[in-house]
């Protein structure tokens, strides 16, 4: 393996991820660097570590408290690192088209698969790392305070294997899923575009809870074997190497964290393997019955969508099943809602409405963050053709509360009848998690009007990163705005619940409205030039 | 070339058979960068108007501002008399565009993705029937329009693009490269459609191209755009007399005008 090619490629990589932005449009401007990224780990490790050392010195902290909680969160840090790297590879790495995750643009040069997978996981773990560094600078001052450098120094190295580990799986999913695209070739037919996007979305969520360490232990919470289990499955062996080392036990600490490392480096020669058989783009020629030239979409019409937008928001229904790249976003409610099954016993009617309700709000948010960005250069033709910024709004709108308005239904009946609500309260969950459907849907369009990003790149976004990350934070908080007092007034009437649903009615309206308004100038304003 | 319908019902939104382009002293700039410079021209009906220059002229950055898809900093743009800025759906009803790059939904099949542009412009339902299966098979896509767009050559994909721009009977057309990709059988379809289309329904056409025989071959007037500015613009023999070059090809001509005539040393320098 030749290292500086793969650091050549890596590096490559970081830099069409960071060059999204305008601001950083200027391949000369640091904010379009590799480095920046080292820069931030740098600042936000010092940053967290001067935060946690004033608080370990100013706060009047018993003693004794030190030692458990250095004890509870720092055999937990590398299994943390690998799930932000799947969580945010579902999101974000396995969303590219078929031409960038083929690699295309790199299949060419003399590289080996090795040496691909590498620098693709080596971008990947470099990405992510600015959450570890923060993490690591914040335990740093607790684990000198209670004499735990040597598994702090432990866990670091451990941390990094691990966001490496989350990387080679995420390369053998996105061979997996570039395998499952051309599985249809040559085949006929509308089921066959669906078979395929059930097997995408089965790879998945499959890999999500084999290797997701924080789903895989919540499962095993259950067992009563644990103990055992953690010591064979290989994804807990950094958090045992952790645990025996803080134990005294430091040659099996050493055992454990070396059997880690060694793990990763299997997941490297597999995921090089699983590269090299599937990594070749085919022609997937897919054949579909005869189309009859029909004008309009009746269905969508009858929504009160014109023939134009019901063209347009019909395009985007079938997008989501037939693009590889849209298909991990539904991978995400998939995901959550059986969080909810598993969890069941333990969360309480009131918990699993709020989780639904936050399910249902983020899908909508993450549709319609991507529904202008996902057209790619093909917005060109958008602009072409004898159509409205009003009109582009309604139909992305429709295109995004269909499905998000369909799986908070059917998500807020199943966990009713899941939790034996009553009639009311079944319509009441739906009611308040399509709202937050609804204000979520706008509130996504309000930032994909304004920061959507077209590039064609190989680590492609929807969205320019500073503007997914204002975009999730606000969302995030009217989702609580929304939900948290909805789902209290629902199963708590004793607490006042007329003055909470009012609440909740009074901040649906208000802050749909708004969102509405944000989106509709948004899209005026995007639609008076090409935006590339 | 038979088999593609004359121009027929389809109904026209707008009753004047003025000018169908008025390009008048647009500038554009990106920054710092001057893309446009007063850039000025018209193109009469019945005309095939070629938009030459080199790489970075500024070609397709007119053609997409006639689009309404980029607005000029200064001047003014009519389609049929109609400015482009004040009434964009109403002017873009009738152009027919064929980008440089076209980009496709290719998760679409061929026939559903000019089902689609068929909605874009409320093409009647019979008469997409009529005219979907002419322009597949006068290009030889019939067979083909069941797949989904992702398995197409550029080739093909090229053909569906100039199909999508063609479909609604524009009575302008702006075409930034539309030959690129196409067989020699179908780029000879596509330069006696459009010569057809020109003279029988007078169609306006705005053309740009690289491949300067094709320029030569169907265009009335050659504008050459160099640095963003109108270089030259006339027919090709009047363009022929100003470089004096009388009986050259346009490629001399073009070369001549564009100040980049000889090539010995680059060629030579290369060739070690």
């Amino acid at each position: 393996m030749n290292l500086h090619r793969v650091r050549r490629l890596s590096g490559v990589l970081v830099a069409s991820q960071l060059r999204s932005g305008r601001s950083s449009s200027d391949p000369r401007s640091f904010l379009g660097q590799p480095a920046l990224i080292g820069v931030l780990d740098a600042v936000l490790f010092l940053l967290a570590f001067a935060l946690a050392e004033l608080g370990v010195r100013s706060l009047p902290i018993a003693p004794g408290v030190l030692d458990p909680l250095v004890r509870a969160i720092l055999p937990y840090l590398p299994m943390i690192a690998v799930a932000a790297v799947l969580v945010g590879g579902v999101m974000f790495e396995l969303t590219s088209t078929s031409k960038f995750s083929g690699s295309d643009s790199a299949n060419w040069l003399p590289l080996t698969p090795r040496e691909y997978v590498s620098a693709s996981s080596a971008a990947v773990a470099y990405t992510y790392s600015p959450a570890m560094a923060l993490l690591l600078g914040a335990v740093l001052p607790l684990a000198i305070a209670t004499g735990a450098f040597g598994a702090w120094v432990l866990a670091v190295l451990l941390s990094i294997a691990s966001l490496f580990e989350g990387a080679f799986v995420v390369e053998m999913v996105r061979s997996l899923t570039q395998r499952m695209s051309s599985v249809s070739a040559g085949r006929r037919g509308q089921v066959t575009l669906l078979l395929r996007a059930a097997l995408i979305v089965i790879v998945i969520v499959a890999f999500q809870f084999a290797f997701n360490p924080v789903l895989l232990f919540g499962l095993l919470q259950h067992a009563a074997i644990l103990d055992l289990v953690t010591a064979i499955v290989p994804l807990f062996w950094s958090t045992q190497a952790l645990t025996e080392w803080l134990a005294g036990q430091f040659a099996w600490g050493l055992l454990f964290g070396g059997a880690q490392i060694a793990f990763a480096a299997l997941l490297l020669v597999l995921a090089a393997r699983v590269r090299t058989r599937y990594w070749a783009v085919g022609t997937s020629e897919v054949r579909l019955s005869a189309v009859h030239y029909a004008a309009g979409h009746p269905a969508l019409q009858a929504l009160g969508l014109s023939p134009p937008e019901a063209a347009i928001a019909s395009k985007d229904l079938r997008g989501y099943v037939r693009r590889r790249e849209l298909l991990p976003m539904l991978v995400i409610p998939v995901v959550l809602v059986i969080i909810v099954v598993v969890e069941g016993g333990t969360i309480g009617g009131l918990g699993a409405i709020l989780w639904i309700g936050w399910v249902a709000g983020f899908f909508s948010l993450l549709l319609a963050l991507s529904s202008i960005g996902q057209e790619r250069r093909a917005l060109q033709s958008l602009y072409a053709f004898p159509i409205s910024a009003k009109n582009l709004l309604r139909a992305k709108a429709a295109g995004v509360l269909i499905p998000a308005l369909l799986g908070a239904v059917g998500t807020s009946v199943a966990v009713g009848l899941l939790f034996g609500f009553g009639g009311v309260e079944v319509l009441e969950v739906t009611a308040l998690n399509c709202s937050a459907a609804f204000v979520l849907c706008f509130w996504g369009l309000v930032f994909a009007g304004r920061y959507s990003d077209f590039q064609e790149r190989p680590r492609p976004q929807y969205l320019r990163p500073t503007a997914m990350l204002g975009a999730m934070g606000s969302g995030m908080v009217l989702l609580l705005v929304i939900v948290i007092p909805g789902g209290v007034a629902i199963l708590s009437p004793a607490l006042g619940n007329l003055g909470l649903l009012a609440w909740t009615a009074g901040s649906i309206v208000l802050l749909g409205a708004l969102a509405v308004l944000w989106a509709r100038s948004g899209f005026v304003r995007m639609f008076r030039e090409l935006p590339f | 070339m038979s088999s593609f319908p004359s121009r027929g019902p389809l109904p026209s939104t707008s009753s004047a058979p003025r000018i169908p382009l008025e390009v008048d002293r647009i500038s554009k700039s990106y920054g710092m960068v001057r893309a446009l410079s007063e850039v000025s021209f018209t193109v009469p009906p019945g005309q095939i108007v070629g938009l030459l220059g080199p790489n970075g002229a500024g070609k397709s950055t007119t053609m997409k501002a006639v689009l309404g898809l980029i607005r000029p900093d200064a001047g003014q743009i009519r389609v049929f008399a109609r400015d482009v800025q004040a009434d964009p759906v109403a002017t873009k009803r009738e152009i027919g565009y064929v980008p440089e790059a076209p980009s496709l939904y290719e998760f679409l099949t061929g026939a559903e993705y000019l089902d689609f542009v068929a909605d874009m412009y409320g093409i009647p339902r019979a008469v997409r029937e009529e005219r979907i299966p002419q322009f597949l098979s006068g290009l030889e896509l019939a067979g083909h329009e069941d797949s989904l767009i992702s398995g197409y050559s550029q080739g093909m994909k090229q053909k569906v693009a100039l199909i999508a721009g063609l479909l609604h009977r524009p009575r302008l057309l702006v075409l930034d490269e539309p030959l690129n990709g196409l067989d020699p059988r179908s780029a000879r379809v596509v330069k006696d459609l459009l010569r057809n289309l020109a003279t029988t329904d007078g169609v306006g056409v705005l053309f740009s191209t690289h491949v300067l025989e094709i320029a030569e071959a169907i265009c009335d007037r050659i504008i050459i755009l160099s640095h963003g500015s109108v270089l030259a613009m006339d027919t090709v023999d009047a363009l022929r007399a100003r470089a004096g070059l009388p009986g050259s090809g346009l490629e001399d001509v073009f070369l001549a005008l564009t100040g980049t005539g000889d090539l010995t040393e680059v060629v030579s320098a290369l060739s070690r």
